[in-house]
């Protein structure tokens, strides 16, 4: 034992080789997953854009249901049809130059006229044989996107059919929303990938969704360059792109979760786009040169639902009490800064339909008045239902609950909070046992139908059913979801939507706003309210 | 020989029987707390039928004695299952986590050595003066400081102000990352003679290796510092001394060596804890470790990643803890393998 001084370090080096020996098999190098290829080229042509992914699970159009998914997917994948910006109203022509909607006996026929000339990014022409290929591998995979086909628009395999190469007719039965038909297909799962590329990288009759986890098959204006779990992904433009050439030929969304960070690393300008920022970071940014804030739209909507079967619950006036002693300006002033729009009634503003109405704001006079009528004036015990974390829009699910607790204090009804964690709050609410339930709630696709169903429609087991609403008004909701004409349907739906304002079971707080960061050299970025932005148009 | 070798055969029989027991609590609490990953999986907008179809598809449906043991069926099998989150083998999601939260506890096990012992050392002999306050001060703040705040504290000064370290990630975004070897950046790099890559994720490493070390170092500094003072007060010291040899000598032939006994013992137990506690470290830095992972797959009630996380756990603790037995001997001859 000579010089012990060094011991310690000697130590540690044979801790880490018995460790490290130890892990060996752990460590060892996965055959599947490949490395990644090429790192991005250089800052000058590359968006970096700042987002928490941890919610990423596959970039398969297919399978994929998270918000960076569909971020991704919607710069890989085209689609027939699509909505520009934040108008989510008006469909536009994709990939099919224009389509056409008849009524055949008991069925919708709706044939779509392909644009010529369409190529993938591997270079294969894109025909009606590929949007087949596309459409029934989505129910044959029956991966978390599928019930939009399978349930919605109650789609069969054998009903999408190519009539010619350029031609693609899907029959659905009468008893299905067209219009919320093609609106589902301006969704990631209407994606058309490359029958040829993906068939060459089937896998025990996977339809290649191992492959498509975490490469592409696309015809849009990037193509998926590598997916480092928790890390990046990098997009470079898709040579192949019959439209616009993008600005930048490459995209990295650079996994950062953690707000402060994203604010950090775009005032120092390693970032171009900060995602994820909540109101202080927009706050800490005002003023600050080289960087910018923006908004966009979000569907969601932030509401309180009220089980009908637990009394005073049941009685309608009891309930319009309670919407009316909410101070809805002092949550979005306050507790949201501002970050959220007034909306009251059950579809979001971006949405065909949506009902501008926002009559309530707290009035405790009348509040009282109407628990008065309806007999209730000694005030009541409930008890409230609140997730835990943050609710969209920057406030705790807490604070928010705090706030309609105090607001509820002044009419007499007191409320006890329960809060627990969303997947368990779920449970309850799913098995009707919750009384006040404070939750959110997005369209699966971007139509009126996506919310008005779930919120009027009992049978279909969703909202309604877990505050155990049984109306009258679910017929004229099944109706207008079934409507082809889009001025009738949104008269329907006005109809609709100032009926449930005043006899569901719901207090809807908000609709929260997203908050970006952006390098002030960044132009043309836009945020579409499903969740993504069209990397193709921005430029720095 | 003989004594080592049953040694080893007795840690290995003990690794097996804590494997055991971690795996029928974990999976035994994970399946009893009234929550359903069904609901948690498919979330808001599942309807019943959907539900009842996971059910069917990860066992839930079954009773529970049938569940644990067709689960450690496929352990026996090296199959931890499938994540019900990402929907992928446990074992690939482990293997694309683990060596980056590896990599980061042993640079913080790395920094809390370097730091930790000759702070507790100088603490020792210069008790109750300059020295011994300025180490207890910091031991105090590493040990109440909150991992979060330190860390955003060091990334706004360290890379928002004086833009001298990295904000977050392993290595540079215009960077390529080493050719897979280990997993580990810096291993790799070296092994690759990639010395871009090195550097980068050198200095990638510094920030959360320090902000996760910082605990350790504390305590690893008051143990070093009260076993020395204890040693340096026993006979042998003494008679030391009293033969004329050097204080330096004295100090690191007989003294360190034998005070470094209880820090050993405190090192096999913070690296378990520095392996399992990242989580925070790896949000602030965007590390893409192990603890992330963990903690959205107990989140999201992913039973089998949780199962598998904790196994892991459970094996790297008990090997890190045999590993420090080993040392033991190599530091005091007298302590047998026992």
């Amino acid at each position: 034992m000579s010089n012990l001084a060094r011991r310690p370090s000697l130590i540690l080096m044979a801790l880490i080789a018995i460790v490290l020996a130890a892990c060996g098999p752990t460590a060892a190098p996965a055959p599947t997953s490949a490395p990644p290829t090429q790192p991005p080229t250089g800052a000058a042509n590359t968006l970096v854009y700042a987002a928490d992914i941890s919610d990423l699970i596959s970039l398969d159009p297919a399978v994929l249901y998270e918000f960076s998914g569909v971020l991704i997917a919607h710069n890989v994948y085209e689609t027939l049809v699509r909505f520009e910006g934040a108008d989510l109203s008006t469909l536009k022509p994709g990939l099919a130059e224009r389509w056409d909607i008849q009524e055949v006996g008991d069925t919708w026929e709706i044939t779509f006229h392909l644009r010529q000339g369409v190529k993938f990014a591997s270079g294969n022409p894109l025909t009606a044989d590929d949007v087949v290929y596309s459409f029934q591998r989505v129910i044959a995979l029956n991966k978390s996107p599928a019930f939009l086909f399978t349930d919605i628009a109650q789609l069969k395999p054998e009903n999408i059919k190519a009539a010619d190469p350029s031609t693609v007719v899907i029959t659905l039965p009468k008893t299905a929303s067209p219009q919320g038909f093609l609106s589902i297909l301006t969704f990631t799962v209407g994606g058309i990938v490359d029958s040829k590329e993906v068939k060459a990288h089937e896998s025990g009759g996977d339809y290649g969704s191992g492959w498509l986890l975490d490469h592409s098959a696309g015809s849009g204006p990037y193509v998926i360059d590598h997916w480092t779990k928790e890390t990046e992904v990098l997009l470079t433009a898709n040579p192949n792109y019959g439209g616009p050439k993008p600005a930048l030929a490459q995209v990295l969304i650079k996994h950062i979760p953690e707000a402060t960070n994203q604010q950090f690393a775009l005032e120092k300008g390693d970032v171009d786009i900060a995602r994820n920022l909540g109101p202080e970071q927009i706050e800490a940014l005002k003023g600050k040169s080289g960087v910018t804030t923006t908004t966009g739209d979000s569907l969601l909507l932030i509401y309180v639902g009220m089980n009908v079967t637990v009394k005073p619950l049941d009685n309608v006036q009891v309930r319009e009490a309670l919407r009316t002693a909410v101070d809805y300006d002092g949550i979005i002033q306050q507790l949201l800064k501002g970050n959220a729009k007034k909306v009251q009634t059950i579809i979001p503003a971006g949405l065909a339909g949506h009902n501008p109405d926002a009559p309530f704001q707290q009035d405790i006079e009348k509040a009282k008045a109407l628990l008065k009528e309806a007999g209730q004036e000694g005030g009541f015990t409930l008890e409230l239902l609140v997730p835990t974390g943050s609710a969209p829009g920057g406030v705790t699910w807490a604070d928010l609950a705090a706030k309609l607790q105090s607001d509820w204090a002044k009419i007499g009804v007191t409320v006890n909070i329960v809060q627990t964690a969303q997947a368990e709050l779920l449970n309850v609410y799913r098995a009707q046992k919750g009384q006040l339930v404070l939750i959110l709630w997005g369209p699966d696709f971007p139509d009126p139908d996506a919310n008005v169903g779930p919120f009027t429609d009992y049978e279909a087991k969703s909202i309604a059913w877990r505050n155990a609403w049984q109306d009258a008004i679910s017929k004229k909701a099944r109706e207008a979801a079934l409507m082809a004409d889009p001025a009738q349907r949104n008269a329907a739906y006005k109809e609709i939507t100032d009926y449930v304002l005043h006899n569901g079971p719901y207090i809807v707080l908000y609709q929260p706003t997203e908050l970006f960061g952006l390098r002030d050299n960044v132009k043309g970025f836009a945020w579409n309210p499903m969740g993504w932005t069209d990397f193709a148009a921005i430029s720095k | 020989m003989g004594h080592f070798v049953s040694f080893l055969l007795r840690r290995l029989i003990g690794l097996v029987a804590v494997l055991a027991g971690v795996s029928v609590i974990t999976f035994f609490i994970s399946h009893v707390i009234p929550a359903d990953p069904a609901a948690a999986a498919l979330g808001d907008h599942a309807r019943e039928e959907q539900i009842a179809a996971f059910r069917r598809e990860y066992g839930l449906d079954r009773p529970l004695v049938e569940q644990y043991l067709i689960y450690i069926n496929g352990l026996l099998h090296g199959d931890l299952g499938k994540s019900i989150r990402t929907r992928r083998p446990v074992i690939d999601d482990l293997r694309d986590f683990f060596p980056a939260t590896f990599e980061l506890s042993l640079a913080a096990l790395l920094v809390s050595l370097c730091i930790g012992i000759p702070a507790g050392v100088w603490s020792a002999l210069g008790r109750n003066r300059w020295p011994d306050h300025v180490v207890r001060v910091f031991s105090l703040i590493g040990g109440s400081l909150p991992i979060f705040w330190l860390g955003l504290l060091l990334i706004g000064l360290l890379y928002y102000r004086l833009g001298w370290l990295p904000g977050g990630g392993r290595i540079d975004q215009f960077i390529p990352p080493p050719r897979f070897i280990t997993g580990l950046y810096v291993v790799d790099s070296l092994l690759s003679g990639d010395t871009a890559a090195l550097k980068s994720s050198l200095h990638h490493l510094l920030l959360p290796a320090f902000t996760l070390g910082y605990f350790s170092t504390a305590i690893i500094a008051r143990i070093t510092r009260s076993s020395l003072l204890e040693v340096l007060h026993q006979d042998y010291i003494r008679t030391a001394y009293a033969k004329g040899l050097r204080a330096r000598v004295v100090l690191i032939r007989h003294a360190l060596r034998n005070a470094l006994i209880p820090t050993l013992t405190i090192v096999g137990i913070t690296f378990g804890s520095l392996l399992s506690g990242a989580v925070l470290t790896e949000t602030i830095f965007s590390w893409p470790g192990l603890g992330r992972y963990a903690t959205f797959s107990a989140i999201s009630l992913d039973f089998p990643a949780v199962m598998g996380v904790t196994l892991l756990a459970a094996l790297i603790y008990t090997l890190a803890n045999t590993a420090v037995d080993l040392l033991y001997h190599l530091l005091d001859p007298r302590i047998r393998y026992g």
